[in-house]
């Protein structure tokens, strides 16, 4: 059976590649969970709109949080993700790569305040029904990582010195823009569902 | 090679993680008490465990990395591995997939002696028919501790000792894909167990494992030690998951192709798929559980839009997958040690491959037999009592190919494969009575009673447990580089074996009476059985003191050194030297043939371990 090989100028490149290619499966994989922990949250908001026990799935009086305001946090999520995912894909030390990072960096920072000021003008409280209680839940699990995310990307622009980035230390940054895309998708099935079907 | 983590100013330690997780318990517990909606603590005491263990991994040097990254400052891991040498490289954050091997190994069986102890008091208190020994509410809270400590344990019995210390060995690597994961995967299962443990100052929890609201709504303190423990395994189930799954698509040796991947790492394989996907279902239902209980939403109230059905699908969803994630690496060692005691190929490998990955698929479709007494609607029963039939069949495919490996074999009947016997007829008959359970009538009769009690036990206890052993008398003398005494492994055997027998089997007597479980008292008529089960879960214990005995004896006292390949066996793990070497590998094998080619005229051996250097892809 033939063995497939490949070289490399040093061993040292190879375990770069190596660790490059591990980063994007280790990311998909990360990936594959992440849909499972929102999915969960998804079947709670269709199971207790579905049974709207004692006719409380929303309150009398409760309604969604303002939708343009949704909008405005959803659209910087995405920005957030578009901008770094345009930025990592440009080759290291470029000005582009330089410029977008820390724009996205700033986009994050933004969504998580717009969201977190949100999450504080709901307009209903946690005890009305369960609208609100997965409103809450949702949005607070999806803004918390989305927090943690972007510090991660606070530690890429850090780490992307003057003499530009290594490809020791851009290896996660590749990958990482895809966890940036996924959480600012799954920030559009949240709004559809809480903002417009709920 | 990264070895270690970079240490900072201060001294990165678990001492120095418990000394920062105490004040990180009580600030959380002050946040708590200063934020919180209610007068019932719940906020501070779940704020605290969370505190105390984000303090702790800080002390023991997790925050290093990032946070260096964070302020820029230059990552460099150590490297050398004269620095993680000597004891206290147990002691400490380890990157070496070798030394955490050996971390969790010694953690997990320090929890299996806590879960032991618990279930010796369990047993003590079913002495008597009525509960003067243990009352009622103390009894239910040790019901609980036992079983989620067990639950923890079993998590991780296989997959953390053992699939952390073999697989990059089996597949030809130097490392894992992700050290700080493994080590995470690790570290927060102390915290884990602590907490849980913690449980017993607020008078433990109610609820056994399943956590059911509205119990779990209304119970104590002890309830946020269950929700917060249990997260932390479902961290520990993840990153396990990513980190596993990685290294075996990514670091295999070149010639490592997927039909030569040893029986073990597929069973570590698609156990990871499980605890990767299902961990998170889970890690969702005790966020909304902790916000239920500290915030007053309203998931779970059924009066206020919510609904108790919501956890128990999400619960079972991940309960269920979790059942095999207990299994499916047990099955992996049967499979992997028969062939070398048997001295035969194994029998159907590519069929146990499809066992394996078929067990993992229908085990996603079966969640709701746990319901069928809760009160679901009774169109949706025969789908799921048919799924749950139907998991019978690769399990049975997985049985087969073990017994055709076994068929004509002249089989050294070493003290592994004894445990490896033992295993497939316990295991079949735990597997048998879950047949029965799946069929909707008898579930509905007995669902309750000491007879799904015993169909558990036998499948985890007389199926992974008696697996674990194998594996601990089988792959110890490569991890310690000690061989452990076949005399006393023996006599271990066929107490546990006759004990563990005689514990579990009346129990299925005893229930077919209509014992309920997690209940201290009893019919006065059923006292014999329940002295007979209580002796013999004595003597269960008593084997298990003997296993630890030899373990002391046979390392400490005799110290007999482990050769490289003591059982002649064919696979990567027994052709390096024991110890192993800091790098596994001087230079990365290049694999020519199968592990389990025995008797096989002109089979080539299984590796070039003089082959390429450098690192390369799959195989």
């Amino acid at each position: 059976m033939a063995v497939r090989t490949q070289t490399y100028d040093s061993a040292a490149d190879a375990e770069v590649v190596l660790d490059i290619r591990l980063v994007a499966v280790g990311t998909w994989l990360f990936l594959g969970a992440e849909i499972f922990f929102f999915a969960a949250w998804w079947f709670a908001f269709f199971y207790l709109r579905a049974l709207n026990n004692d006719q409380a799935w929303k309150a009398q009086g409760i309604g969604a949080p303002s939708k343009g305001y949704g909008a405005v946090v959803l659209v910087l999520a995405l920005l957030t993700a578009g901008a770094y995912w345009v930025g990592s894909r440009t080759p290291s030390g470029t000005i582009l790569f330089r410029l977008l990072t820390p724009v996205a960096l700033v986009l994050g920072i933004g969504t998580c305040l717009f969201q977190g000021y949100e999450m504080w003008h709901l307009g209903f409280g946690m005890t009305d029904g369960g609208y609100p209680s997965v409103f809450s839940g949702l949005t607070g699990s999806w803004v918390v990582q989305f927090a943690l995310a972007t510090a991660w990307l606070g530690s890429i622009v850090t780490q992307a010195g003057p003499a530009g980035d290594t490809i020791a230390r851009r290896k996660p940054a590749g990958s990482f823009a895809w966890i940036l895309l996924f959480l600012a998708l799954i920030g559009v099935i949240n709004y559809i569902l809480l903002y417009l079907v709920g | 090679m990264v070895v270690s983590e970079r240490r900072l100013a201060i001294p990165n330690n678990p001492i120095t993680g418990i000394l920062l997780a105490i004040p990180g318990y009580f600030a959380g517990v002050w946040l708590g008490t200063l934020f919180g909606l209610n007068d019932d603590q719940n906020t501070g005491v779940i704020l605290g465990y969370l505190l105390a263990t984000v303090a702790f991994l800080a002390g023991v040097g997790f925050l290093n990395y990032p946070l260096e990254r964070l302020f820029g400052w230059r990552v460099t891991p150590i490297t050398d591995p004269a620095e993680n040498a000597g004891v206290g490289r147990f002691f400490r954050l380890s990157l070496d997939h070798k030394v955490i091997g050996i971390q969790y190994l010694v953690t997990i069986l320090l929890m299996l002696l806590l879960g032991g102890i618990g279930a010796m008091l369990i047993r003590t208190s079913l002495l008597v028919p009525d509960s003067t020994i243990t009352p009622a509410g103390q009894y239910i809270a040790l019901i609980g501790l036992h079983s989620v400590m067990m639950i923890f344990i079993t998590s991780a019995v296989i997959v953390g000792p053992f699939g952390n210390y073999l697989v990059p060995l089996m597949i030809g690597a130097r490392r894992m894909a992700f050290p700080r994961l493994e080590a995470l995967s690790f570290w927060v299962v102390p915290p884990a167990a602590i907490i849980l443990a913690a449980a017993t100052f607020w008078g433990g929890f109610p609820t056994g494992w399943t956590g059911y609201p509205p119990l779990s709504e209304q119970a104590g303190q002890g309830m946020d030690s269950y929700i917060v423990g249990f997260a932390l395994i479902a961290v520990a189930l993840v990153t396990s998951g990513v980190n596993m799954l990685a290294t075996v698509i990514g670091l295999r040796a070149p010639g490592m192709t997927w039909s030569r991947l040893p029986i073990f790492v597929w069973g570590i394989f698609t156990t990871s798929i499980l605890g990767l996907l299902a961990a998170p279902v889970l890690a969702a239902a005790l966020i909304m559980l902790a916000m239920d209980r500290t915030l007053n939403t309203t998931f779970y109230v059924a009066s206020n839009g919510g609904s108790n059905y919501l956890w128990e699908n999400l619960f079972w969803f991940f309960g269920h997958p979790e059942v095999y994630i207990f299994i499916l690496p047990a099955f992996g060692i049967i499979m992997e040690i028969v062939p070398h005691f048997a001295r035969k190929p194994l029998w159907g490998y590519r069929t146990g491959v499809v066992g394996l990955f078929g067990v993992a698929l229908l085990s996603w479709f079966v969640w709701q037999h746990h319901l069928f007494v809760s009160g679901i609607a009774p169109v949706l029963r025969p789908f799921y009592m048919l799924s749950t039939e139907l998991i019978s069949i690769p399990t049975g495919i997985i049985f087969l190919v073990t017994l055709g490996t076994l068929w004509r074999a002249r089989v050294w009947f070493s003290v592994p494969m004894l445990f490896c016997l033992g295993f497939l007829f316990n295991f079949l008959i735990g597997g048998i009575s879950g047949v029965y359970l799946s069929d909707v009538p008898t579930d509905v009769t007995l669902h309750g009673s000491y007879f799904s009690m015993a169909h558990f036990h036998y499948t985890i206890m007389g199926g992974e447990i008696f697996a674990l052993m194998a594996a601990a008398y089988y792959w110890l003398p490569k991890m310690t580089g000690k061989m452990l005494s076949p005399t006393l492994g023996r006599i271990h055997f066929w107490w546990m074996f006759i004990a563990f027998n005689s514990t579990f089997f009346p129990l299925f007597i005893v229930g077919l009476l209509n014992m309920p479980r997690r209940v201290s008292s009893y019919d006065p008529s059923l006292v014999g059985l329940n002295r007979w089960v209580t002796i013999s879960a004595y003597l269960l214990f008593g084997s298990m003191v003997l296993f630890a005995g030899n373990l002391i004896y046979s390392w400490f006292f005799v110290s007999r050194p482990a050769l490289a390949n003591p059982w002649h066996a064919r696979s990567l793990e027994w052709q390096v030297p024991t110890p192993v070497p800091a790098r596994n590998f001087d230079r990365v094998p290049v694999v020519v043939g199968g592990p389990y080619d025995y008797g096989i005229p002109n089979a080539r051996p299984v590796a070039d371990l003089g082959g390429m250097v450098g690192a390369t892809g799959g195989g």
